[in-house]
């Protein structure tokens, strides 16, 4: 589905990923880890599109097509959902209305017709289920006022929406407290079915409790040093990475 | 204002005589007029514009209250709007200016306990040249005003609003508040000069201004989404401004005000 090669890219001159190799397949979760600042937050932009980043070198292929030449939009509507770390609030434009767009931008590029509201309605009463999404906030404005639980909750609550082919969730464990990161991990699993995958960046060890990665990466000063199953994380999570990154701490 | 269903809709007659005591009326701009509203009446007025230039002077008398709807669509009208307010008179305006104009709003807050308000948008693009400006005085005490305008200009568009508030030695207990926001999109640029003139000692005046460029985060965010650019754009725009529509000072406008938006992103 996803395949990385040689991945370097910069923001102004500071080059930040620095050659990622990554191989995703259909049906598998791959989490990546690795300490702040090592690059998984830009290698997830990168991937999503954000022009604040320049790609320098390497490819990516996604679903057989190179994803580096679409805007972030095309990406999106071609099932790449990106879960933001930090949701922006948009005031005065209600989740509903905006997730009423998105939907049918979506649809409109499948060649499928729009919902009628009432389909609408529906689909919106199922999804906000499934992250137990009080449904009064899909008429308030997208994120505005929204606590931290409910902007990651809202964030699952999108891609459920959009049903994407691979979801890229950054840090959606951040800032979370343990009933919160239970009911948004769930929603996750839920999600997940042979044809899509998942991508998680997370810090810690907890989220994947839930969500059970069939690989971890490392990811250290733009690379991906290292690559195992679970078990990894929570070697990572006793050891912390100290006893992986020695090698590259003179670069 | 190509909308006489719209108007025919929410019952406005044309408004012919020089005095009011009650009902919805609409009043096509054009020369200068001088509307009296009754005391304790309760009148609705649409206003737009139908000549380059024009002059309304209402007159609120004790009690009455006015609502009015003001919308500028014409390019290169001037429009003047010039309202007194008598003893507990109220006041509450929704302007939206889409065309290249200049509009004019002077509220005088003569006798004590009267209330203005103005929810105002101007919405600019291309070559587009808009000037605004609101100007408060109050001259009694006890009187209260409160006004918010909303600019965005896109393209190479220019904007400028000028708001005064000012308050005469007597009018004691003034309590007034002024807010101008503005959007500018690409090379667009927006000028606000918001001023306060405070002759009284015992008053609550409270104004800001900011001019900022479109959340480019939040764009970000919608595109990632599925939404183009101009869908992202549009809708960053419509929930900037969206307030001043919502809370139209005749509510059934509410809806008509935001089609209008909607056309013009």
């Amino acid at each position: 589905m996803l395949k990385v090669e040689n991945l370097h890219a910069s923001v102004g001159d500071k080059e930040i990923l620095k050659g990622i190799n990554l191989e995703v397949k259909a049906g598998e979760v791959h989490a990546i880890m690795g300490p702040n600042g090592s690059g998984k937050s830009t290698f997830a932009s990168v991937l999503a599109g954000n022009e604040k980043f320049t790609v320098t070198e390497g490819k990516v292929e996604y679903l057989g097509e190179d994803l580096l030449n679409l805007s972030i939009e095309e990406r999106s509507r071609k099932g790449l959902f990106l879960g933001f770390q930090y949701p922006v609030e948009i005031p005065g434009v209600t989740m509903a209305n905006f997730m009423k767009i998105a939907v049918n931008e979506h649809r409109k590029y499948r060649g499928e017709e729009p919902l009628t509201a009432a389909q609408y309605l529906k689909l919106m009463r199922e999804k906000s289920a499934i992250v137990e999404l009080d449904s009064k906030l899909t008429s308030r404005a997208v994120n505005e006022g929204f606590s931290g639980g409910e902007k990651k909750k809202n964030e699952i609550f999108q891609m459920a929406m959009l049903e994407p082919k691979l979801a890229i969730l950054d840090e959606t464990d951040s800032g979370l407290d343990i009933d919160a990161l239970r009911i948004v991990a769930t929603g996750v699993t839920r999600l997940k079915t042979k044809e899509n995958a998942t991508v998680v960046i997370t810090h810690y060890q907890r989220l994947l409790d839930y969500i059970v990665p069939d690989y971890v990466h490392v990811l250290y000063k733009g690379r991906i040093i290292y690559s195992g199953d679970k078990s990894l994380a929570l070697k990572l999570e006793k050891e912390g990475y100290d006893w992986l990154i020695n090698d590259y701490k003179e670069e | 204002m190509h909308h006489s269903k719209f108007i025919e809709a929410l019952g406005a007659m044309p408004l012919t005589s020089a005095t009011v005591d009650g009902g919805r009326w609409v009043i096509g701009l054009e020369g200068d007029k001088s509307v009296t509203i009754k005391q304790n009446s309760h009148v609705e007025l649409l206003v737009h514009c139908s000549a380059h230039r024009q002059m309304l002077r209402l007159n609120v008398e004790r009690d009455a209250e006015l609502r009015i709807v003001h919308v500028v669509t014409m390019a290169e009208c001037k429009s003047n709007i010039d309202i007194t307010l008598a003893e507990r008179a109220h006041v509450s305006m929704t302007q939206v200016v889409l065309s290249s104009a200049e509009a004019k709003v002077v509220a005088n807050l003569v006798e004590p306990h009267a209330r203005f308000e103005l929810g105002g948008a101007f919405i600019l693009k291309g070559e587009e040249r808009g000037v605004v400006s609101a100007d408060v005085k109050h001259m009694s005490a006890d009187c209260s005003s409160r006004t918010t305008y909303k600019g965005v200009a896109s393209d190479n568009a220019r904007g400028k609003f000028t708001g005064l508030v000012y308050v005469a030695q007597d009018a004691q207990r003034t309590d007034s508040e002024q807010l101008s926001r503005n959007v500018t999109i690409g090379q667009a640029r927006i000028e606000t000069l918001p001023q306060l003139e405070i002759y009284a000692d015992d008053v609550k005046c409270s104004h800001g201004a900011t001019v900022g460029q479109m959340d480019e985060q939040a764009i970000l965010y919608m595109r990632q989404r599925g939404l183009s650019f101009a869908d992202a754009k549009r809708l960053q725009i419509e929930g900037f401004v969206k307030d001043i529509v919502l809370h139209a000072a005749i509510e059934e406008c509410a809806d008509k005000l935001s089609d209008l938006l909607q056309e013009k992103l």
